[in-house]
């Protein structure tokens, strides 16, 4: 995987969704651990502490019951030891440094009167000394140069004297640190099994609301029969697919409606408009004179002019409700340019005007060929008409990210302020204009159609500029 | 050559059948689907005119029936709706062609003769072409009138040669636009014009005769006789 696709998976809502999702999900169950881990803890110290409490009042018995004689240390270390082996049993971990469990009795006088454990009796009685341990309430125990504390019971006995059993806490501590180890691995594993199945579980789901969003915007002008992909299941993503469609077959009705009208209205006006050229046109030739001839040259040029302006009419009403029918193919602007300036350079050469082109890469657009020929014979035609003499024209195309520019400026007299701001509506046009002003519409409604705008103004140094901005090919559709 | 007009509206077909009959083609009219069927089918004709919009079923659908009956003849379709259809260009592809109304006879004609030329054997591609006292080189790329050598920009030759071909036909604005300059425009504009002056000023020196005649309300004619 590259870094670029990395960075992108990291940007996606599927990420930032399983990130928060994970997160949560790592608090809650780390937070039941925690409330496990504290009830087995206390439920381990409870058991030891009862443990402890019978085997101190057993004790504390046998010494109180045997005679203070020389068997007396054998008879309670024995006990003690009884318990210690008890333990050993009970807990299979004995055997290691240290023995689990130890035994101490004091004297009335504080002396060291039976030791039962490993190590030296004198500093855990220090211990035991500083702790100041009350009978009937164990208590955790420190001892210097053993690392794992003592959980300690004592009774005092009528003669004064107090005796300790002490049950290391290093099984119990045992316990729990290898129960937090398989907790900890196991949290791991669920966390990372969790983020993984959210992630691919809400890019799956994204993953169709993408499919939709591309489908969705690919239905642009001309591709009204496409449809967004729907999937079987009846979810939200499903139900969000099948509206947009029915959306779309709603426009795609009024679309066909539109369409239909204008073709009727078109053919409705064409089919007499033929009959009449064509009449005209058969006249001509039994017409001896010249003279006589030019009313019926005058009315056939007239026709063609109101076939165009038909044409032109329900091109612009057409874009106007986004309906207008292309057919895209790649298109080099600056090659069209050269195509066309040629054809325009000896009109306006004749009208005085010079125009230059500058085109120094060759910027693609996906367009529909016959509009953007129409479009910028539109935009010369302009020029030729209303420029007085001696003007200049400067042609530009360029790519600006991914926008093509077609720029067109003069040094004319400019738009009349009093129409800039609609110059680009129907029959807007100047007061000196002798047009029908479809011309600018025209070009307007063709940039629109292929997801573009026209930007007209003044420009500083006077003249006039048009800036038709388009979406360059994408790579892969030339 | 025999051809057969398929069109509905009466205005129509009287000047078109008019205009066929005065450029030498002999034509005969079915002014429905049905009859057009029958007599394409029944009668030998060298190219059917259809028009889409016919009165009993679609131009195209009718098209699309006759060649599946055997009707191999080439076929110009005449449309006055707005857009080409997708049905239309695959036609089109496959060898027949349109014209949208309203049209100059002009360039219905061209259409014509376009299509009929298909349908004969291939002739020897020439080198040269040659009208009257006008000649052009097509592999060198030169004209020359009467012996002297014609000083032609790429386009004007272009031009020149489109004319030559159609040498004695009228050639119309929107048909040199569309074979010259390879786009179908309606410029409210006199530049086709303004190029044929300026073809005219280097061709018809001072002293020789006219050769490229302007047909008011048609289009241009380079002269062969």
């Amino acid at each position: 995987m590259s870094s670029g696709t990395a960075r992108r998976r990291m940007r996606s809502a599927a990420w930032r969704i399983s990130c928060w999702a994970t997160v949560a999900f790592a608090c809650g169950t780390l937070a039941v651990f925690v409330f496990l881990h504290r009830f087995v803890a206390s439920d381990m110290q409870r058991r030891s502490d009862e443990w402890l409490a019978g085997e101190v009042e057993t004790l504390g018995d046998v010494a109180e019951r045997t005679p203070k004689n020389a068997l007396y240390d054998r008879v309670v270390g024995e006990v003690a030891e009884l318990a210690e082996r008890e333990v050993s049993n009970r807990q299979s971990s004995a055997g290691q440094a240290g023995a689990p469990v130890f035994f101490l009795q004091t004297g009335g006088d504080g002396s060291l009167r039976l030791w039962v454990g490993a190590g030296d009796g004198a500093l855990y009685q220090q211990a035991l000394r500083a702790a100041a341990i009350l009978p009937g309430r164990p208590t955790d125990l420190r001892v210097t140069g053993v690392a794992i504390p003592f959980r300690v019971a004592s009774d005092a006995l009528d003669d004064g004297s107090h005796i300790y059993l002490g049950l290391s806490e290093r099984d119990e501590l045992r316990v729990l640190n290898k129960l937090r180890l398989r907790f900890f691995l196991l949290w791991l594993l669920l966390v990372l099994f969790g983020f993984g199945i959210v992630f691919f579980t809400t890019r799956r789901m994204l993953g169709h609301v993408r499919k939709i969003t591309e489908a969705a915007s690919r239905i642009g002008h001309s591709d009204l029969n496409a449809r967004v992909p729907t999937t079987r299941r009846n979810d939200e993503v499903s139900q969000l697919a099948q509206t947009l469609n029915v959306m779309l077959d709603r426009i795609e009705n009024s679309m066909r409606q539109l369409h239909t009208i204008t073709d009727a209205l078109a053919h409705d006006l064409r089919s007499p408009l033929t009959a009449i050229r064509g009449k005209l046109e058969i006249s001509l030739p039994a017409v001896a004179r010249e003279e006589d001839a030019e009313p019926i040259v005058a009315a056939i040029e007239e026709l063609d002019r109101l076939v165009d302006f038909l044409n032109k009419s329900l091109d612009v009403a057409e874009a106007r409700a986004d309906a207008l029918r292309i057919r895209r193919s790649g298109i080099g602007l600056c090659e069209l340019l050269r195509t066309m300036i040629d054809l325009y350079e000896p009109s306006l050469a004749e009208k005085g005007i010079a125009i230059a082109l500058q085109c120094e890469d060759e910027v693609k657009v996906f367009a529909d060929a016959g509009l953007m020929h129409r479009m910028i014979a539109n935009l010369l035609d302009n020029a030729l008409k209303h420029l007085p003499r001696s003007c200049q024209v400067a042609v530009a195309a360029r790519a600006d990210g991914d926008r093509a520019l077609l720029i067109f400026e003069d040094s004319g007299p400019g738009f009349d302020p009093a129409v800039l701001e609609h110059v680009c509506e129907r029959r807007v046009k100047g007061r000196n204009s002798d047009g029908r002003g479809l011309g600018l519409a025209f070009v307007e409604a063709v940039a629109r159609a292929h997801g573009g705008t026209v930007t007209a103004q003044n420009r500083q140094q006077g003249g006039a500029r048009i800036e038709v901005s388009l979406p360059v090919a994408a790579a892969d559709r030339e | 050559m025999r051809l057969l007009l398929v069109e509905d509206e009466i205005d129509i077909q009287r000047f078109l059948l008019r205009s066929l009959e005065e450029a030498g083609y002999k034509a005969e009219i079915a002014a429905d689907g049905k009859t057009a069927q029958q007599l394409a089918v029944d009668g030998r004709f060298d190219l059917l005119i259809v028009d889409l919009g016919l009165p009993d079923m679609d131009g195209i659908d009718l098209i699309l029936r006759l060649r599946q009956l055997g009707v191999r003849a080439p076929v110009l379709i005449l449309s006055a709706r707005r857009s080409v259809d997708d049905r239309v260009r695959g036609l089109e592809q496959g060898g027949d062609d349109y014209l949208t109304k309203p049209f100059a006879l002009a360039e219905l004609l061209a259409r014509l003769r376009n299509l009929l030329r298909r349908n004969l054997p291939a002739q020897a591609e020439t080198t040269k072409l040659r009208v009257l006292d006008l000649e052009l080189d097509l592999l060198r790329r030169e004209a020359a009138r009467g012996g002297r050598h014609l000083q032609l920009t790429q386009q004007e030759f272009v031009l020149l040669e489109y004319l030559c071909r159609n040498a004695g036909r009228v050639v119309t604005r929107s048909m040199i636009l569309d074979q010259v300059w390879g786009m179908r425009i309606q410029p409210d504009t006199n530049v086709v014009d303004v190029h044929i002056y300026r073809l005219r000023g280097k061709v018809d020196g001072d002293g020789q005769q006219p050769l490229i005649r302007t047909m008011r309300g048609a289009g241009y004619v380079l002269r062969d006789r």
